[in-house]
């Protein structure tokens, strides 16, 4: 089967800065895939050439199967396919228009009558435990958990089939982060999503994804299936990440 | 004992009401030990650290609360309480280094006026030694030129660490450090938390660390305060906290955490992650009976009806509980 993602060889500088260099990843059509590293790895920067956010200086990335094109006209028919879930969720939210208004733009992105929009935003609302009362308010008048429901729940009306989320728990409180990611982990089993995930958070990727790699200065240091990866990493880098990870023992080694 | 908090209430006044962000909080930390106080996002950790250094917004009012810090006690509730011990017997790291640093000055600037506040007395050339040694300590490189940078060229793991070499040269009896690795990169924050503990170590000073990582506190912290909703549910050791929650949100908290050793299961509906499921109650009205009522799986009729005490858990006195079960046969 055709890759979902897949990126060979990306090379990217600005300026001095090396931002991504020999950079090869693939992920498989329904699978998790996890990126760790740490500020300045090149992270969000892979998230964005992925998206067609930001062009390459050299390499290719291709889309199930298809190479990324730049432009427009491009930029619309990806978006059908692959939506991003940015780390802050006023990234993805208009502060000038209600809720409803940006929803109904996926509509319009979509060809789609707004009724038949609507009745699918209440839907995906429904399954995201959001209140049908969201789609009349501002963004600022809702809390940052359903601000991040309300940013999934737009990327999914789009009816994706590879959803990209940047840091997805960052700055939420450790009781409702778990609701977060199991909801993420329900939609991609349900709908067969190939769901991408950036996160510092180890545990979690370790968790949540088949496969992930390590990224360090723009550089893939360390890259495959987590169990190998987190259970017996190879490359010095990744000992040193795990180590540093402040984590709980459990209770019954203590 | 170098810090004891006693029964710190605060409110604030907002448009919608007064809201009560903490009641009748009590800690203390010894000598050269760390305190771990955890809680998540509108428990009123904060409020505690600002309560004490005497930097609580306009808005706030303390209406109970004594700490004794070295023998000397403050009454919190009057204003500027505790100003004699600023820069002196207490200091905070921030989780933004850049409020506690002056853009406009260079870095020995700042270091100097530190030591000018304490020792008076002391020249110039002493200070300028006194603080690259402090730098040399925090394990900042070239101490000699960082002495004459400003804070922009510094990067923020670097910033932290000339932050912790100003608590330093204060020769602090209390560090108070409000979530300091919070912004950082894992492999930084463990060098960050190394200097803390060193500087600790140093100068025998009583450490008060708030964070909402369960993870930093229990390889850091002696002793753990769980804070929720303004109060406190829970305090003990942290081996005992750990072993035996004596509340049911510590234990759930505890649940929270993912531990980087959980390995993922080839049946994807087995990598569940747990959810303590409600909401904070209002901060305006407090529930009757226990404040985590709402939201605990072992709630029975009394919690909402009785408010609990501190109870020992496990007969142990130095670990306390605010959870009925403890003296329900």
């Amino acid at each position: 089967m055709t890759d979902a993602i897949a990126v060979h060889d990306a090379q990217l500088r600005f300026g001095q800065t090396v931002a991504l260099e020999g950079v090869s990843v693939s992920v498989p059509q329904g699978t998790c895939f996890g990126i760790v590293g740490e500020s300045g790895s090149g992270k969000t920067t892979l998230m964005r050439a992925m998206l067609g956010l930001q062009r390459l200086d050299a390499g290719e990335i291709r889309i199930l199967g298809t190479p990324l094109q730049q432009g427009r006209a491009a930029l619309t028919r990806r978006a059908r396919i692959v939506q991003p879930i940015f780390q802050d969720p006023a990234a993805s939210l208009s502060p000038r228009s209600r809720i409803r208004t940006l929803m109904n733009e996926v509509g319009t992105v979509l060809k789609e009558p707004h009724a038949a929009t609507h009745e699918r935003l209440l839907v995906i609302l429904k399954r995201l435990g959001l209140p049908d009362s969201v789609i009349d308010k501002y963004p600022h008048e809702i809390s940052g958990g359903q601000a991040r429901r309300v940013a999934i729940a737009r990327a999914l009306l789009m009816k994706p089939s590879i959803l990209i989320a940047d840091e997805p728990t960052a700055g939420l409180d450790v009781s409702v982060q778990g609701d977060l990611l199991n909801l993420l982990q329900d939609i991609r089993r349900a709908q067969n999503i190939t769901l991408v995930v950036i996160s510092h958070n180890l545990a979690v990727v370790r968790l949540i994804a088949e496969n992930a790699v390590v990224m360090r200065a723009g550089k893939v240091v360390e890259i495959g299936e987590v169990g190998a990866l987190f259970g017996a990493p190879r490359e010095a880098y990744t000992k040193e990440l795990l180590a540093a990870w402040p984590s709980v023992t459990h209770a019954a080694s203590v | 004992m170098a810090i004891s908090l006693r029964n710190l209430s605060v409110d604030y006044s907002l448009p919608i009401g007064t809201a009560h962000a903490l009641r009748d909080v009590s800690l203390d930390i010894q000598k050269g030990e760390m305190l771990g106080l955890v809680g998540e996002s509108g428990s009123g950790k904060s409020t505690v650290a600002f309560a004490l250094m005497g930097l609580l917004a306009n808005n706030a009012r303390v209406t109970s609360g004594t700490a004794t810090i070295e023998g000397r006690r403050f009454d919190l509730t009057r204003p500027n309480a505790t100003a004699p011990l600023r820069g002196r017997g207490m200091a905070m790291i921030f989780q933004d280094p850049m409020l506690s640093l002056n853009p406009v000055f260079t870095i020995g600037t700042q270091l100097i006026e530190v030591l000018r506040r304490r020792s008076p007395a002391s020249d110039r050339k002493t200070r300028m030694a006194q603080a690259e040694d402090a730098l040399a300590k925090v394990k900042l490189g070239n101490p000699k030129q960082r002495m004459e940078q400003y804070p922009h060229e510094l990067s923020g793991g670097m910033r932290q660490r000339v932050v912790i070499a100003m608590a330093l040269l204060s020769e602090p009896a209390l560090l108070i450090a409000d979530e300091p690795t919070t912004a950082l990169d894992v492999t930084v924050e463990a060098q960050i938390m190394r200097e803390i503990i060193g500087l600790r170590d140093r100068i025998g000073c009583a450490v008060l660390l708030i964070t909402h990582s369960l993870g930093l506190v229990t390889e850091h912290c002696d002793r753990i305060a769980v804070l929720y909703a303004g109060e406190r549910l829970e305090s003990g050791s942290v081996r005992d906290v750990q072993r035996q929650p004596g509340h049911p949100y510590t234990r759930m908290l505890f649940d929270c955490e993912v531990p980087i050793d959980r390995e993922r299961h080839a049946d994807a509906a087995q990598n569940r992650f747990t959810v303590i499921a409600g909401e904070l109650p209002d901060p305006r009205r407090r529930p009757p009976g226990c404040i985590f009522n709402g939201r605990c799986d072992v709630s029975f009729e009394d919690c909402a009806k009785v408010v609990p005490g501190d109870y020992p858990v496990a007969g142990n006195a130095a670990h306390a509980a605010r959870c009925l079960r403890l003296v329900t046969p």
